[in-house]
């Protein structure tokens, strides 16, 4: 892939941009909520629209693809089922409690409702998982552009991680939820086309069906066992390990995503905001994961489509997108599609510098380190967590690159951790004799739970560290499976130590639990501002999808 | 921070931008070879910044 001027200047533009947002935010920032929490200020639109785009990393947009090239039409479960129902779940039924609670954190609500121990284990396993994340991305991209472009690893490190410390530094959060929304549109218009222009010479959708085999063109068709359909996955551990477990985990308490709408101007709005967002996510398949199901329609029709083989001598099918890009897009709109996959990695990798400065300011140095300082200094040390956090992050990003396995690790790590963190969040916000006990040794059961499935089980020679009791077809299932074990040990665990345990007083929990909670009245509402109407609608669409393309 | 800066006066200037360089791209190629394609995005994309700057400029005009 060779690129020419006009590529490099669509870049420079695009870098320009990103920094100059941060430059001219900089003003209106004066203290550490201005900062870490955009002082709950943000339009509904911006919040709707980088609450998925904070997902929408580089990971996504490669891995998307690359699973559209594995498993077809099977990938949109990560999508119709993997986020829609939980979406509107957090909108409708969590966004109360944790937006009511003015809690600024999704650790900082688990201090209320439980402890501060429960609190501490969360943001210290977040704020490590964060910059982690971060670097990974940083090395991925930097990788990326020496594949593609032949750019030097050093150079792409370097130039990446100072242009995202300039506008998080300059601009914090705002800045990071702008440079989210931004690239949001630079994604969808700049790989939009590479679909359309795809799919004409792959001879539109009749073209695809006919090239295409017809096992990977189905969503749901084969999945009573793992045998029977691409993903390797039986329907069980699809609904309850993805549709469940990983996706509430996932979009209900990853405070990277919840974050964004926390920031809300009011509690209506943070409700919308991840309910409106699921419409564009539903539709979100057609630009990241066709590019991959187009790919394979055109390899079995014409030549110089195929995928290059990584070091191990397998289908590197991350170049999917890339392979796509540079055989498709002349000269001036690759520079745009390039950019479009820079910013998804830029992007990714601010909106986890941004969840991590918040996490560590309000949930580690304020609550542990000094607690009744000036709002200014809150906000050096915000700012000074960002630099951090950037620096931390070109040390993972080289680490990664010495050791492999570790992007695997970490991977595998956040998901112990997400999966169990559901079952204490449901329980804490709908069953009221839940205690702060509970809470603790059942995530720890849990996750414990996780890592000791995955060391006792095995997937694409991956696993069984401790012994092998059982291989699964993909290294999805294998995962799906881990998930909603440890949901349900840590679910179990947390009921029984709560049995046995002293609750809070009830009028602590007003604003926290469910039944203690006065209901709001949203029958006045118009429907386009009632968020169980709005998530309703957007169900049934949903439904309509899965039907569809059965 | 009381009135933030309008993001979609920033997204519209951007894909004005990016639309305007694709299409003085496309006019000044001299390849015949060449598709029209960067003609198509840059027209796209020149007509979605120009929406979003006028979404920008009438709303501003509103609060006034």
């Amino acid at each position: 892939m060779k690129l020419q001027l006009i590529d490099y200047l669509v870049i420079a533009v695009y870098f320009l941009f990103v920094v100059t947002i941060g430059y001219v935010l900089k003003k209106k920032i004066k203290t550490g909520n201005d900062f870490l929490m955009s002082n709950r200020n943000i339009p509904l639109w911006i919040t709707s629209l980088a609450f998925i785009s904070a997902n929408l990393g580089a990971q996504e947009v490669l891995g998307m693809a690359a699973n559209g090239v594995k498993y077809g039409l099977y990938t949109v479960h990560f999508y119709w089922l993997g986020a829609s129902l939980a979406m509107i779940f957090l909108g409708v039924y969590m966004m109360p409690f944790y937006y009511g609670s003015k809690a600024r954190s999704v650790p900082e609500y688990l201090a209320l409702r439980y402890d501060e121990k429960t609190r501490g284990f969360n943001a210290v396993t977040f704020a490590v998982m964060t910059v982690f994340s971060s670097g990974i991305s940083l090395y991925a991209l930097a990788m990326l552009l020496k594949i593609i472009l032949g750019w030097d690893f050093n150079m792409s490190v370097f130039l990446a991680a100072g242009i995202v410390l300039a506008y998080t530094f300059l601009g914090g959060l705002t800045s990071a939820v702008y440079n989210e929304v931004l690239q949001f549109f630079l994604i969808v218009l700049g790989v939009a086309p590479l679909v359309i222009i795809g799919m004409d010479k792959a001879g539109g959708w009749q073209g695809i069906v006919q090239h295409v085999a017809e096992a990977k063109m189905h969503v749901w068709k084969g999945m009573a066992s793992a045998s029977t359909n691409p993903m390797g996955v039986d329907a069980f551990s699809l609904v309850f390990g993805l549709g469940f477990v990983l996706a509430f985990g996932y979009w209900c308490t990853d405070f990277l995503v919840v974050q964004r709408a926390m920031i809300s101007r009011n509690l209506n709005e943070a409700q919308r905001t991840p309910i409106i967002a699921t419409l564009p996510k539903i539709l979100m398949p057609a630009v990241v994961i066709m590019p991959g199901i187009i790919l394979l329609a055109l390899q079995s029709e014409f030549k110089g489509f195929e995928l290059p083989v990584n070091a191990a001598g397998e289908l590197d099918y991350n170049m999917a997108l890339p392979v796509m890009l540079s055989k498709l897009y002349p000269n001036g709109i690759l520079g745009v599609g390039i950019t479009a996959l820079i910013a998804s990695f830029m992007s990714g990798m601010a909106g986890n510098v941004t969840a991590f400065n918040t996490v560590f300011t309000f949930d580690i140095y304020q609550s542990y380190i000094k607690k009744d300082a000036s709002e200014k200094h809150y906000l050096y040390v915000g700012k000074a967590t960002t630099i951090a956090g950037i620096i931390i992050s070109i040390a993972t990003a080289y680490v990664a690159r010495n050791f492999n396995s570790i992007m695997d690790l970490l991977q595998l790590v956040f998901g112990f951790v997400n999966a169990p963190l559901f079952a204490t969040f449901f329980l804490g916000m709908f069953w009221k004799r839940t205690t702060a006990n509970g809470a603790f040794y059942g995530l720890l059961s849990g996750t414990a739970a996780a890592a000791l499935t995955h060391g006792l089980t095995m997937a694409e020679g991956k696993g069984g560290w401790l012994a092998n009791w059982h291989t699964f077809y993909s290294g999805t299932g294998q995962a799906f499976t881990i998930a909603w074990i440890a949901f349900v040990v840590c679910f179990a665990v947390t009921v029984l130590v709560s049995l046995v345990t002293k609750p809070k007083a009830e009028e602590s929990l007003v604003g926290l639990v469910y039944s203690l909670t006065p209901k709001q009245k949203d029958a006045a509402k118009v429907w386009y501002k009632n968020p169980l109407i709005l998530g309703l609608i957007i169900l049934v669409i949903t439904v309509a999808l899965n039907i569809i393309f059965f | 921070m009381k009135k933030l800066l309008d993001l979609r006066f920033v997204i519209g200037l951007f894909f004005l931008l990016v639309g305007g360089l694709l299409l003085v791209y496309y006019l000044l190629n001299t390849d015949i070879t060449q598709t029209s394609l960067n003609l198509k995005c840059g027209s796209v994309f020149v007509v979605f910044g120009m929406s979003m700057v006028a979404l920008s400029y009438f709303s501003k005009i509103e609060e006034e």
